[in-house]
């Protein structure tokens, strides 16, 4: 089990390094969680886009988007998705937008 | 022929008779029928896992394990040379000069193969975690056999204590881990069977790409 | 660790009823070849070396014999007739809580089932074939880690194991259609769905529609060079993968197994061809008809056997300059040591690259990524899972290539995380992507 700080408490994180409880999850810690564990600096409206599109999502189904909704939502096209999230759209952004890890090979 | 040759003689109709059960045994586990279409010829690759499949240039934990695979080679080489030297010591047979030269360096060589594995099995705190007596008792069995084989060469005095040896070695030889005698053979068969109907034994690649 | 105390949890409430019933399931999964392997290691210990788990962590539990030994003991414990008499000498352990943890441990936690002790080991014993029975065993006891579970039981309720709807996987290959046309310039270019008696049917990882199109779009571009009579399963059959090949459940398996065998069916095609993908490949071609005991009345191949097909047919051409970057090249396990596939992908790379490196060791030497046997899928490993890919990212790191083509989603995940954490510096891509690249197409 692992935790990183955040507002002085434990954030509790899974071995992969996503969040056990995706309920906690509030914008200032994806920024924690991008630092920690994707190594980016800041977040850019691009990110951001991205990470609100597949949090919405997680809110109304439960799972992670389809990187083609993610792309439709936020007219990005699919290339930049990898830049922005040298981890992918998986251990990348989903990471960062607080679901729970995806099942299958990733 | 002694009572002691007439005890060895049982003791190797035990082994044989035990051996051949457990071979039975295992093999009463059935023959698993197969549906995919193979890709490779088993035979191929049996005939692979028992010539260039063993070769030590095949293995990469056999490159780096030279000085364990000599001693291995030498301890196996000793005690099947010893074993060889039975039928010579219970029909008196006389053994040209340059054999027994031979039969007195390879069971010397096993004694020390067999040392230096025991040692390794001592020191090595992984080896020795990985032990149980079993390993103990069959090395030591080994090696004390190549050893009063050896001595035998050199005096018939050691006849007595090496059949007796004889004896203990083969009545253990099918309750411990010496069943590898036999079950290498059946599971190098299966290793080759099972790689080569997948198609890659024999590797095609290395060699011919 | 919520996780951990789950299994836990299962551990400290196993009956004697689970224990026996765990054994019977092991003695089911034994055959001869499975008796001669457990009466044979001679704990010389050799194989400790093969194991990319203990050349990075070089401990006694990480040994292939240990592993073996923890199963071998109640082997010969409970099916021997010397475990009975003389336990304490040699070696013979009974199956209980504490042990079935440390099978837990061994087979789930420290083994991605790669084979490479297979190939090493002084006698010749097939260890994976062993491990597989134990998580046969553990699996009827209710002990396959959560996760790894969950993406069985994924596409047992799906179809694939994503969870992917089929609403999302048609609106996907038809966006990547449209990619297709954009970048081959062929507005006739199609990637067509459930076309009856199409001679191919494609299928692919669901991480490909769901988070890595490209690979789709790669292999849908050679297809469509090649001029191949191919097409999709809209419906269950379209997913390669079989996590129940690493939960080890034969039953269910078996089940995921036949949404493939019927799509064949359903489609009418006659080649079932398997996207990149090492354990997508081993259980569709290998184990699938053990599961189904069944032999198939179609043919199953790997698209790296397609694409070097096409190119001796001159089906398609490459042009080996549009792709300068060095390359090295991994082989998964059950695409190669366990699959057979060895040289087909090197041929189709020699063509795609201009500088191909090969690792070193290679084809059925070659080191696990770390990913296997359902690494990816147990979270509770994972540290184990880098650390032991440690053997891997040293192969990339002396091959020297910038770009590392691994025909495996899994392996390509992996080799994802190795890049990260130990700092590679490389690109990740399939045999497919490079092939796309270098494809010469006629004016």
């Amino acid at each position: 089990m692992s935790h990183t700080v955040f507002h002085g408490h434990n954030v509790e994180l899974n071995e992969e390094g996503f969040l056990t409880d995706p309920s906690v999850w509030n914008e200032e810690l994806a920024l924690v969680l991008a630092k920690a564990e994707e190594g980016l600096d800041q977040l850019t409206d691009d990110h951001w886009a991205v990470i609100r599109t597949i949090r919405a999502h997680y809110l109304e189904t439960e799972s992670a988007p389809m990187v083609r909704s993610i792309c439709k939502t936020t007219g990005l096209p699919l290339k930049r998705i990898y830049e922005l999230f040298p981890s992918g759209p998986a251990k990348g952004a989903c990471k960062l937008a607080g679901l729970p890890k995806p099942d299958g090979c990733v | 022929m002694t009572t002691l040759h007439l005890g060895v003689l049982l003791a190797i109709a035990w082994a044989v008779l035990t051996m051949t059960f457990l071979h039975l045994k295992a093999k009463s586990y059935g023959i698993r029928k197969l549906y995919s279409k193979p890709a490779g010829d088993p035979a191929k690759g049996v005939v692979y896992a028992f010539t260039l499949g063993m070769a030590p240039w095949a293995k990469e934990s056999v490159m780096m394990n030279l000085p364990s695979y000599g001693a291995g080679l030498a301890f196996h080489a000793g005690v099947l040379t010893a074993l060889g030297l039975l039928p010579v010591a219970a029909f008196r047979l006389e053994l040209p000069s340059f054999v027994l030269f031979s039969v007195r360096l390879f069971t010397l060589a096993g004694v020390v193969g067999g040392f230096v594995l025991l040692m390794k099995r001592l020191v090595n705190p992984q080896l020795r975690g990985l032990s149980c007596p079993d390993d103990f008792v069959s090395n030591i069995l080994g090696s004390t056999f190549a050893l009063l084989a050896f001595a035998w060469t050199l005096s018939p005095v050691a006849e007595v204590p090496w059949m007796a040896e004889a004896m203990l070695l083969l009545i253990y030889a099918p309750l411990g881990k010496i069943r590898h005698c036999l079950f290498f053979f059946t599971t190098r068969y299966h290793l080759g069977a099972f790689f080569g109907r997948r198609g890659t034994f024999p590797p095609g690649g290395r060699f011919h790409a | 660790m919520p996780e951990l105390d789950e299994l836990e949890t299962r551990l400290v409430g196993l009956t004697e009823t689970d224990i026996q019933r765990g054994l019977e399931v092991f003695r089911s999964k034994l055959k001869a070849a499975e008796a001669s392997y457990l009466n044979s290691c001679v704990h010389c210990g050799l194989c400790a070396d093969s194991c990319h788990y203990h050349r990075m962590d070089s401990t006694l539990e990480n040994i292939p014999a240990h592993k073996l030994e923890l199963i071998s003991s109640v082997f010969k414990r409970n099916f021997t007739a010397m475990g009975r008499i003389a336990p304490g000498l040699v070696g013979a352990k009974p199956f209980n809580r504490e042990m079935a943890k440390a099978w837990v441990d061994a087979v789930f936690g420290r083994c991605s089932l790669c084979g490479r002790c297979s190939v090493n080991c002084t006698i010749g014993i097939a260890l994976p074939r062993i491990f597989r029975a134990a998580r046969a065993a553990l699996g009827t006891m209710g002990l396959v880690p959560t996760d790894l579970q969950a993406t069985v039981d994924n596409s047992l309720k799906h179809g694939n194991n994503m969870a992917v709807t089929k609403d999302d996987w048609v609106e996907t290959v038809q966006w990547i259609e449209e990619e297709l046309q954009t970048e081959t310039g062929d507005p006739g270019a199609k990637i067509p769905l459930d076309k009856q008696g199409a001679k191919v049917l494609f299928t692919v990882n669901p991480r490909e529609p769901k988070f890595f199109p490209l690979s789709l779009l790669a292999s849908a571009k050679v297809f469509w060079a090649a001029r191949e009579d191919w097409t999709l399963a809209s419906d269950n059959g379209w997913d390669l993968t079989n996590y129940g090949l690493f939960n080890c459940n034969d039953e269910q398996a078996g089940a995921i197994t036949q949404n493939l065998v019927d799509a064949m069916e359903r489609l009418g095609c006659q080649t079932l061809v398997i996207g990149e993908c090492g354990h997508g490949y081993g259980a569709a071609r290998w184990e699938g008809p053990e599961w189904l005991r069944k032999s198939y009345p179609f043919e199953v191949k790997s698209i790296l056997e397609l694409m070097d097909e096409y190119l001796r047919a001159g089906r398609i051409r490459l042009d080996s300059s549009k792709n300068p970057i060095p390359v090295t090249l991994h082989d998964p396990c059950n695409l190669v040591r366990h699959g057979g596939i060895c040289e087909a992908q090197r041929r189709v790379l020699r063509q795609a690259v201009d500088s191909f490196i090969e690792m070193t060791p290679n084809r059925e030497h070659n080191f696990c990524c770390g990913g296997g046997g359902g690494q990816l899928a147990m979270a509770r490993y994972k540290q184990r899972r880098i650390r032991s890919g440690g053997m891997k990212a040293k192969q990339i790191r002396e091959s020297g290539a910038k770009i590392v083509v691994a025909p495996c989603h899994n392996c390509i995940d992996q080799l994802m995380e190795l890049n990260k954490e130990y700092k590679l510096n490389v690109q990740i891509k399939t045999v497919a992507e490079m092939v796309a690249d270098a494809l010469v197409l006629d004016a």
